[in-house]
């Protein structure tokens, strides 16, 4: 109480000030180019821009797409692999860039992460994707395209599962799993988001309106210093992340401080973080995420969710990058929903 | 232009503290009594052999005010960390260089510390050391010549290290200043005030226990942060327990460094004695040196 006192008390003393700030960091408006949505018979393409993945890991995709009355482009990655790759930084980038100037493909979905994108995402050219836009889907190492669209093209993207993850037998998938994937169409589709979601005790209260960006955690760090690395001013962030040792979590979130994501953001938003790897027993870290992201963000007074369904899991929501978002955290409930 | 603090003179006073992870008290004894047989006096923090239960050496609060004494205890005169871990980037915006700038003193440490020196030289503008912490000192280190070099540092010995060639070298001379660190440090200041600019600068790299495909997509951050463009040289230190994934990378560090600066035709070493084990020789962050490469040997001299 002392604290926000003081802070009003500055607040007004500084006013003028604090207004002349204001306007002078103002940016340009965010005129985000949205990708038409889907209609019935548009061609959906599968590329491998990361880790490799084969016919059959994308089988279940094909099938699951087409019921949706969408035909599949497969593209010349899947199938292929140059070790930990899904072909060589060559094969890559001459598929994805086929697919991004390819007309009459609506949108591109990538098979699988893994780690790749960052190798080709300085030789692709997006001159034919700017004047025909279209979806760019994924999430994890696709967090690299998720970046470097919405910052230099300014284009939206649809942070979602992949090919590998939808369910081999729709009979008996998770209801979870069948939700998250049917999310993907919904969005592909043009269906605003609406996601009410449960509550958690270490939330901050809070209502936020901006642009969503976001994605994996240990690749928003990897872009720092480059041309993809976001402007998170006024927007509300969504970070996630897998396999991590709490420590570097909390480096990772001590790089987005330092370089400036956290401090102007409207809300924040925090997936999951699986499988996170245990501390040296000896040495504890101390600290659970929510601890984590709290020392973070001390001094910031913006909206913040936990335990969002977004990561490394079956409850993946889609999201979309680079669309205005309201995000609601009240005590007994949260929600994020699209506006425009 | 980049402040040198005073080097050394017997009489004069380090003081030891752990900005980072914790560290056993007993550890660090054959480094005080080294310190002391060099002839200076040693001053221990508390956060060495802590109460502390947790990963860190103490609170963020804690290593502050201890870290933050010592840069403004005029009676210290070089300030060497205990050893890394974690944790300068949880307090480097909390410090306060101003005393400090006024009389500079040696700062002495590396992997953590990378974000110390980054900081130091960038922002601070004062030149620091990249040498063994206290652990380096036990096991007989404390003889060797790598401690040796910093006993020489501290000092003021101009340092002159040669090592021999090795075939991914490629070969040339060039004078620049020298800055560096570990690896995943130095990607993880990119987008910060602490990060390096490296331009007309000889830059060295170490790391250890990473994954080759991470040791790959930090590179290639280096590489998009123009880190690499437009260096003097480039020295490659050694890259200990590097893992590999189930699926193999294909690729060794050695291929994977000279695939991303194959565009740019600066000298570059290899295995210099800069790493997480034994062979680790202290630098001087900030100072001008000379690095000549041939295909007979390699040398890194202080100008």
């Amino acid at each position: 109480m002392q604290r926000k006192s003081f802070l009003q008390l500055a607040g007004l003393s500084l006013l003028p000030l604090s207004g002349f700030s204001n306007s002078s960091v103002s940016r340009r408006p965010h005129r985000i180019t949205i990708p038409p949505y889907l209609q019935k018979g548009d061609t959906i393409g599968i590329v491998c821009p990361s880790g490799f993945s084969t016919m059959e890991d994308i089988q279940s995709s094909i099938t699951q797409i087409e019921s949706w009355g969408y035909k599949i482009h497969i593209g010349n990655t899947v199938g292929k692999r140059d070790n930990t790759f899904g072909g060589t930084d060559e094969e890559r980038r001459s598929d994805f860039q086929s697919m991004l100037d390819d007309t009459s493909i609506k949108a591109i979905l990538c098979a699988t992460g893994g780690y790749g994108a960052v190798r080709i995402i300085d030789l692709l050219d997006f001159k034919s994707f700017k004047k025909n836009p279209k979806w760019v889907v994924g999430f994890s190492d696709i967090t690299v395209l998720h970046s470097h669209i919405h910052q230099v093209y300014r284009t939206a993207t649809l942070h979602s599962k992949m090919s590998g993850s939808f369910p081999k037998d729709w009979s008996i998938a998770d209801p979870i799993q069948i939700e998250t994937i049917n999310s993907i169409k919904k969005a592909l589709e043009g269906e605003k988001i609406q996601y009410p979601i449960v509550p958690n005790l270490n939330n901050k209260i809070g209502e936020a309106e901006g642009v969503l960006v976001g994605g994996n955690l240990k690749i928003l760090e990897n872009m720092s210093g480059s041309i993809s690395s976001i402007d998170t001013a006024g927007k509300i962030l969504f970070v996630e992340d897998v396999g991590e040792p709490l420590y570097n979590i909390d480096r990772m979130f001590c790089n987005l401080n330092r370089s400036g994501k956290l401090n102007q953001l409207k809300g924040l938003i925090v997936g999951s973080f699986t499988n996170i790897k245990p501390d040296n027993l000896d040495a504890p870290f101390g600290r659970d995420i929510y601890q984590i992201v709290k020392e973070r963000t001390a001094g910031f007074d913006y909206p913040i969710c936990f335990d969002f369904p977004v990561g490394h899991q079956k409850n993946n929501f889609a999201l979309k990058c680079g669309i205005k978002h309201r995000l609601d955290v009240k005590i007994d409930a949260v929600s994020l929903n699209e506006i425009s | 232009m980049i402040k040198i603090p005073p080097y050394l003179k017997k009489g004069d006073t380090i003081g030891i503290t752990c900005p980072a992870g914790y560290m056993e008290a007993k550890k660090v004894q054959t480094c005080i009594h080294t310190l002391q047989s060099w002839g200076y006096e040693v001053m221990v923090g508390k956060t060495i052999g802590s109460k502390s239960t947790t990963y860190f050496s103490g609170t963020d609060e804690e290593r502050l005010d201890e870290f933050q004494a010592m840069l403004d205890n005029k009676s210290i005169n070089a300030i060497l960390c205990g050893r890394g871990g974690y944790g300068v980037s949880r307090i480097i915006d909390s410090l306060d260089f101003k005393q400090f700038k006024k009389q500079p003193k040696w700062i002495i440490g590396f992997s953590d510390i990378t974000v110390l020196h980054g900081h130091l030289h960038q922002q601070i503008k004062v030149a620091s050391l990249h040498a063994p912490m206290a652990n380096a000192f036990n096991g007989g280190g404390a003889n060797k010549v790598y401690v040796q070099s910093l006993k020489n540092a501290l000092k003021g010995i101009k340092s002159n290290y040669k090592t021999e060639s090795y075939s991914f070298n490629r070969t040339g001379k060039c004078i620049g200043e020298l800055i560096g660190g570990n690896l995943a440090l130095i990607a993880h200041l990119c987008g910060s005030k602490s990060t390096y600019i490296t331009k007309d600068k000889i830059l060295f790299i170490e790391d250890i226990g990473e994954y080759i495909y991470n040791i790959d997509r930090m590179m290639i951050q280096l590489k998009r942060a123009g880190i690499l463009d437009n260096l003097s040289g480039l020295i490659i230190g050694k890259f200990s327990d590097t893992k590999n994934t189930e699926r193999p990378f294909g690729q060794s560090f050695e291929e994977i460094i000279l695939q991303h600066i194959s565009a740019y035709d600066y000298p570059v070493c290899f295995n210099f004695p800069v790493s997480h084990e034994e062979e680790n020789v202290a630098l001087k962050i900030g100072l001008m040196h000379t690095l000549s490469v041939t295909n007979k040997m390699v040398s890194l001299k202080e100008q």
